[in-house]
């Protein structure tokens, strides 16, 4: 086995052979076929050109497919049987035998490059691997030490790491179906850059063109992917669906602001609260957004940053001062240091001064945001209790009209009232007889609304199903489209004068031929049932005589020892040959079928040509 | 008398179907009710409610006008086709839940005997001119019989105390201190119960246009509630927990828990005197022989005990006080706190 794998494994196409297959015995046709043709191919291109290694499905080609080969094995120089049947209905020793003719016959050094008709590709190809074994062959050599053959392969400013930079290119428009501004336009033809100058190093500009494209090609492809899955879905244009999208885009990044911003402003309010003076420096230092969101806060911490900073900024100035004094004075130490301790409680004086203004301001917010609370409150209590009087007084300034004539004055009204009471319930009684029809109409509209909507939804799934349909038949489509040039350039191939009439004497031929064929068949069939019956008598006897020597005493004579041991050899011999003769019956039902199938395909040809 | 000023607190009637088409619909109204209220209405009667859960009755209010919603199932009624639920909307100045539900529950049979708003119209006007319904089951609805003073009283005060115990005192001084309260419960009813009893905590102010039983959390109601100086405000949203810059005081009824937010908890730091108040609500409300009112009333006498005092002080120094006026008595800080906010909350603080 492992013999035929090296020899195939030269070939551009190694020979495929199934981990299951341990033995030639186990040999598909497919395989023989595949096995045989391949290697007439190395032995002899001229002669296997025409064969194809993969078996057929028709019989009839399978049968020509077979014919060929033999006739092909034997223009080889192969002189053992061979027909057809070698292939289609093979056997152990047959097999063997053409394979081991074969091997033999392959060339021993294996050229290839003769063997096969090299196209450009090919070469291409194999002098960039060439290239590139030599090159890693060779051991990387620092760049003093460099001869100049290697500068060329190693020398690093060849190398550019992919850099992309972003380009602009005018949008097209055939897509999109859009005009383009005119300042735009004139933007693109006066001002824009080629593309190969706007990288800002002209060895970015593969790249930066290769990322474009690919970002290009992913947006549409992500774009396509989302419409189909989710837009389609929503019923919504294409306008409206991006429109939405983008609002909730909007309202997204809103909230998260939002929620932002106020755990920002409680961390503050927690920072607040801590009265240690070191902690509130820090949280005003802290995060560089803190500031940007103090703008908001309230008074009370404006006041607080503001006199924070003063004092700061008071210190440093001192700071500055003391350190100009100190490199030109030559005091003595006494009375520097009587110097700093001035200075020190000064400062310490000014702190407290500063704390208890601090405290005062405070107290100050205090007071002024509770009295805020209370006028607003006020404010808000007397609008309302504004609101109540004014709407009484109205009443009461018409109640005081009225009150001169009280007793009839009194009588109109109520007269007046059941009047409009009654008025009112008549009104919303013909109001009624045109509300409810209204009102009924709006259901069923609803109802049928309801119901489009439903159908609506159910064809949108359809349209999925049939865009899923489109492109699988798209796919199909191409598929057959490669199909058919493969077939076209092959039938483009084939010889064109063969005429019809040959193929139906040929076809005719090979009616009789199988006609024959039956023939002996039937009687090849005929016979091995007689064997088959003369074979199970023979065992039968066989096992008796068998059975009967077994009984007999074997240890008393040397002889009949012996004779006894050569008799049970010769049962296991003959138990291995009655598993020899299921072969060829195995063969001859398999023969049997493709009979069939020959009969089938020809009765089908006869009708073409009927027909015709 | 009393009856003519009750009439004008009545202010529409409106009527929300839900029909089989699972629509739920504005289909009636009288007089007029604006399109802001409309949304709202359809938002707070729970025919619009995804989970399905049917409230007979809900209440609350949205810039001080109060509604009442009954709703009533419709279903197989020869009257009413293609309507499975239906929601008379009442809108009135007044808070009384009893009135309210009583006449809405009479608008309901009747509209689900005639199957015509005509007849609800008819009842509406006669309880508008002559304070009377005629109920389509045996008697009538009276206006008369719904006291104003009773649906104050109708919450349970000594079920807040029962629950909460010595932590009342906290809703007693946030609410005395005009601050803002928020209540949180996922069922609807036992949020409308807990937090109509609040108000009774602070009896002097009789004030119920401070109560928001039922907020959603929508932009138009939030800003509603935001005018207001001091609330209580239920939702049934949880996710008002996170929204701490609406409230302080956050009351978690399913857990009982009551959390004052950073923000207030200066002005709200308690001393003795919210020791004495809050033993005298507890002890009050632990005495099985007084009734809800009773133990108000209770609370109402400390209460007016602490305003003289704040009165006498006010008098002491002009008419008006100031803060250096309650440091001259040197009060315990906390108390000094208090009475200095509740001075503000009472307008007593001269400014």
């Amino acid at each position: 086995m492992r013999r035929y794998k090296a020899v195939e494994g030269g070939s551009s196409h190694p020979l495929q052979v199934g981990e299951e297959v341990q033995s030639v015995k186990q040999f598909s046709s497919e395989l023989i076929v595949e096995a045989v043709v391949r290697c007439l191919r190395v032995i002899e291109p001229s002669l296997a050109n025409g064969l194809s290694h993969i078996l057929p499905p028709g019989m009839s080609a399978r049968f020509r497919l077979g014919m060929s080969l033999a006739q092909a094995c034997q223009d080889v120089g192969y002189k053992g049987e061979i027909g057809y049947q070698t292939f289609l209905y093979s056997n152990e020793p047959e097999i063997r035998a053409l394979l081991m003719f074969l091997v033999e016959k392959l060339p021993r050094e294996s050229s290839e490059s003769s063997d096969q008709p090299a196209g450009k590709s090919v070469l291409l190809q194999r002098s960039i691997a060439f290239k590139i074994k030599s090159q890693l062959a060779v051991p990387w050599i620092p760049p003093s030490c460099r001869v100049p053959f290697l500068c060329k392969h190693q020398n690093s400013d060849l190398a550019h790491g992919f850099h992309a930079q972003h380009l602009s290119i005018p949008q097209t428009t055939v897509l999109s179906g859009k005009k383009i501004p005119k300042e735009v336009k004139e933007y693109c033809e006066k001002h824009l850059l080629p593309v190969t100058a706007q990288p800002s190093q002209h060895a970015f500009l593969c790249a930066s063109l290769l990322e474009r494209n690919l970002a290009d090609i992913s947006a549409v492809q992500e774009w396509e992917s989302e419409w189909n899955s989710q837009g389609l879905a929503s019923r919504l244009s294409i306008d409206e669906y991006k429109s939405r999208k983008r609002q909730r885009l909007q309202k997204r990044l809103h909230d998260q602001l939002r929620h932002a911003v106020q755990q920002n402003q409680e961390n503050q309010h927690t920072a607040r609260s801590s009265s240690d003076l070191a902690d509130l420096l820090k949280s005003f230092g802290a995060g560089p957004c803190g500031h940007e969101i103090l703008v908001k806060g309230t008074r009370f911490t404006h006041t607080e940053k503001f006199t924070f900073t003063q004092e700061s900024e008071k210190m440093v100035q001192q700071m500055q001062a003391a350190a100009d004094s100190l490199p030109s004075s030559k005091q003595s130490e006494k009375e520097v240091q009587a110097r700093q301790e001035e200075e020190v409680t000064g400062l310490q004086q000014q702190i407290e001064d500063i704390a208890v203004k601090i405290e005062e301001v405070s107290l100050d917010i205090k007071k002024l945001t509770v009295s805020v609370m209370q006028v607003s409150d006020e404010i808000h209590q007397k609008e309302l209790e504004n609101e109540e009087k004014s709407g009484s007084v109205q009443v009461k300034s018409k109640t005081v009209e009225l009150l001169p004539d009280a007793e009839n004055n009194l009588g109109k009204l109520q007269v007046l009232v059941d009047n409009s009471a009654k008025r009112i319930v008549n009104l919303a009684s013909q109001w009624e007889k045109h509300r409810a029809p209204l009102i009924k109409e709006h259901r069923q509209l609803k109802e049928l609304c309801g119901n489009k909507e439903l159908e609506s939804s159910r064809k949108v799934s359809e349209i999925k199903g049939l865009h899923e349909k489109i492109r699988q038949s798209a796919d199909e489509a191409k598929k057959k489209e490669e199909l058919y040039k493969q077939l076209v350039t092959e039938y483009e191939n084939l010889p064109k004068d063969v005429s019809r009439s040959a193929y139906t004497q040929r076809i005719l031929e090979i009616v009789g031929n199988i006609k024959k064929q039956k023939e002996e068949i039937t009687k090849i069939l005929s016979d091995t049932k007689d064997l088959q019956k003369e074979i199970n008598n023979l065992t039968g006897k066989l096992d008796r005589t068998f059975a009967v020597t077994d009984e007999l005493d074997a240890k008393r004579d040397e002889s009949v020892r012996k004779a006894y041991k050569y008799l049970a050899a010769l049962h296991e011999v003959n138990a291995l040959d009655s598993e020899n003769i299921q072969t060829p019956l195995l063969n001859l039902e398999k023969i049997l079928n493709d009979y069939k199938a020959i009969r089938q395909e020809n009765s089908v040809l006869a009708a073409k040509i009927r027909d015709a | 008398m009393a009856a003519e000023t009750e009439v004008q607190l009545m202010m529409s009637v409106g009527l929300i179907e839900k029909d089989t088409n699972g629509d739920s619909l504005w289909v009636w109204c009288y007089p007029s009710v604006s399109a802001e209220l409309r949304e709202l209405l359809l938002r707070k009667c729970c025919l619009t409610d995804e989970k399905g859960a049917l409230h007979t009755f809900v209440f609350g209010q949205f810039r001080r006008l109060w509604y009442y919603i009954t709703t009533a199932e419709a279903q197989d009624q020869a009257t009413l086709k293609k309507v499975t639920h239906f929601s008379i909307v009442l809108t009135a100045k007044d808070f009384n839940p009893e009135k309210y539900a009583a006449f809405g529950h009479v608008l309901c049979r009747m509209y689900l005997k005639h199957g015509s708003p005509v007849k609800m119209l008819e009842g509406y006007i006669t309880v508008l001119t002559k304070g009377i319904c005629q109920s389509e089951e045996n008697g009538s609805f009276l206006v008369k019989d719904y006291d104003a003073r009773k649906a104050y009283l109708a919450g349970s005060i000594k079920d807040v105390v029962s629950q909460f115990g010595m932590e009342t005192v906290i809703l007693y001084t946030a609410l005395m201190l005009k601050r803002r309260i928020i209540v949180h419960h996922p069922r609807l009813e036992a949020l409308l119960e807990f937090t109509r009893s609040l108000p009774t905590l602070v009896w002097h102010r009789k004030d119920w246009s401070i109560l928001h039983p039922y907020v959603h959390l929508n932009d138009c109601e939030l800003d509603a509630l935001k005018v207001c100086t001091g609330y209580i405000a239920g939702f049934t949203d949880p996710e008002i927990g996170n929204r701490s810059e609406l409230y302080d005081v956050y009351v978690n009824l399913p857990e009982s828990e009551i959390i004052v937010s950073q923000f207030a908890k200066d002005a709200m730091a308690m001393g003795k005197l919210h020791k004495d108040v809050g033993q005298l609500i507890i002890q009050a409300a632990a005495d099985p022989d007084r009734s809800d009112s009773q133990v108000v009333k209770d609370l109402a006498v400390k209460t007016r005990e602490i305003l003289s005092t704040l009165t006498s002080l006010a008098e002491c120094a002009g008419s008006k006080i100031t803060l250096e006026h309650l440091r001259q008595r040197r009060f315990p800080p906390a108390t000094e706190t208090f009475l200095y906010h509740l001075a503000a909350a009472e307008q007593m603080l001269e400014i």
